[in-house]
């Protein structure tokens, strides 16, 4: 069924803080950060709220805190404010955004915040291991001993003979997350880094290597959705939500058929593509879901931004840099700016939204007019993708 | 994991039993209560073969918690000879001398994690069939 909009949706402000090891500051305490900045930036109040949704992964196994939006919505001092939190992974942050849109284009909330959030540093790295693979089914995965490096290792073999390329090649994915993040300000890692240090670093789980992996990371990422009609009225610079569409698939990546399907990712680009009524070709930049390097790689292809097993070939010849034909991670993608992953999806949102009010600075994609965003959680066993739109 | 939580997987683990749609024959491991693929909800045991070959494997040298001590170890890929598919650790081979296409079968392994009380968990594993 497609969610039809009865009011068109706009995203007037966002907040955020870098991605970083925030020692100093509590899940609460990013949270707020990232929202009072954002609701600050269009003239907003938190008495203006009229919903919010916190979008996190691993609170409740990190910090033994669950039922998480009531307690920042404490802290806000908003009692009386519908909030909820989604859990979904890594496609968290891109699945909050689609229920504010939601809510906001059926009249049912005005001003909703929608605020990923994530403290990941100051965990043991074997525990940041075990909440990742939470989020498959656990009375299968957990006896297997396989960890989400393992899948995505037998993702990455697979890919690599089935389109006879090399690891050299699919690790130019982080080189260019590593370039873009290298002028950005919100970056945890904003830094070039080259094929070498990269064919260097260990192996988690052969081939793959730790310099084509995220880092477990904190931040907290917000924007605020509201009618276009009411974004106007902020006078604030804001952008429109032109479509937003979640898709999902088995869990257990051997139970696919071929692992290389993604076949959720597949349905939600082409159902969101028909949404917004563009094609691929009218895509002017993306922020895609490269939680490993080979994953954005395939993320490209299914994305319909080339064919299958071009994706190496969008990095080799530049197509994915800043001047090129589908610029890819702007800002860096989870691999260099950073993945709190709860918040990835709404960092994306923020991404999209510098991209296409022009605040970008040095990381601008030149008259960008459409921008994607993908979210994934357990290699596209949940697929979200949300596409946004310049507005005039 | 919790005591019971274990138990109730007990065949999964220990027989490799999955389930059967009985509408369309699907089958699945581990065992589903809905056929994804035609929406029924009637399901029968089925057991799973115990030999196949390994499709494809990585190497893990960097564990969950608790499954340290066993790296590096082999996660893989089994197709079974009745074509279903299984993630698995592969077990009693050295790490270098594991070859994509080699034929394995099920053994029971001991997990490196305990039960409350000490209480040891066991878990199929595939291993080299021996000619």
């Amino acid at each position: 069924m497609t969610c039809i909009a009865m009011r068109e949706v706009a995203v007037v402000a966002v907040g955020y803080t870098r991605v970083s090891e925030h020692w100093d500051k509590s899940i609460k305490g990013l949270f707020i950060e990232a929202s009072l900045k954002a609701l600050s930036s269009a003239g907003l109040s938190l008495k203006d709220v009229d919903g919010i949704y916190v979008a996190n992964a691993f609170a409740g196994y990190l910090q033994r805190q669950t039922n998480l939006a009531s307690i920042i919505a404490e802290a806000l001092g908003l009692t009386d404010t519908f909030a909820v939190s989604i859990d979904a992974g890594g496609a968290s942050g891109g699945l909050a955004v689609h229920e504010a849109y939601r809510d906001v284009a059926h009249g049912i909330r005005d001003v909703v915040l929608v605020c990923g959030v994530e403290k990941m540093s100051e965990a043991t790295s074997s525990d940041v291991l075990t909440a990742q693979a939470s989020v498959e089914d656990q009375e299968y995965f957990r006896y297997t001993g396989a960890t989400l490096h393992s899948l995505a290792a037998l993702i990455y073999k697979t890919y690599m003979k089935r389109y006879g390329v090399k690891q050299e090649d699919v690790a130019l994915m982080s080189i260019l997350d590593h370039e873009h993040a290298s002028t950005c300000q919100h970056a945890q890692y904003p830094f070039k880094i080259t094929l070498d240090s990269i064919m260097k670093s260990p192996v988690l789980s052969d081939p793959v290597r730790v310099l084509e992996v995220v880092s477990p990371s904190d931040g907290a990422a917000a924007v605020v959705l509201c009618p276009h009609e009411k974004a106007k009225e902020l006078g604030a610079p804001h952008v429109k939500i032109a479509a937003s569409q979640l898709v999902r698939d088995s869990f257990n990546i051997v139970e696919r058929g071929d692992v290389l399907a993604m076949e959720a990712l597949v349905k939600a680009a082409s159902r969101a593509y028909k949404e917004a009524g563009v094609t691929p070709s009218d895509i002017d930049f993306a922020e895609v879901y490269d939680d490993y390097s080979v994953m954005g790689v395939i993320a490209m292809e299914k994305l319909g931004f080339c064919r299958e097993g071009e994706g190496v070939k969008v990095l080799k010849e530049g197509e994915a840099k800043l001047d090129g034909r589908i610029p890819i991670n702007t800002f860096g993608g989870l691999k260099a700016r950073g993945a709190p992953i709860g918040a990835v999806g709404v960092y994306q949102a923020v991404e999209a939204y510098l991209q296409l009010t022009g605040e970008a600075g040095a990381n601008q994609v030149k008259d960008a007019e459409v921008g994607l965003t993908h979210g994934s959680c357990c290699f596209n066993s949940i697929a979200v993708v949300n596409i946004f739109r310049r507005c005039c | 994991m919790a005591t019971s939580a274990y138990w109730r997987t007990r065949f999964q683990r220990y027989r490799l039993i999955g389930n059967r749609c009985k509408e369309c024959g699907k089958v699945f491991f581990p065992p589903r209560f809905v056929c994804p693929a035609c929406g029924s909800v009637k399901l029968e045991e089925y057991k799973l073969p115990e030999r196949g070959k390994l499709v494809e494997y990585t190497v893990v040298y960097t564990a969950p918690k608790g499954y340290e001590v066993m790296t590096p170890y082999v996660i893989g890929i089994v197709e079974l000879e009745d074509g279903v598919r299984v993630l698995a650790q592969i077990t009693d081979v050295d790490v270098e001398d594991v070859k994509e296409g080699m034929e394995v079968e099920a053994s029971i392994r001991r997990l490196p994690e305990q039960l409350e009380g000490g209480m040891i968990c066991y878990t199929y594993k595939f291993r080299p069939v021996i000619k």
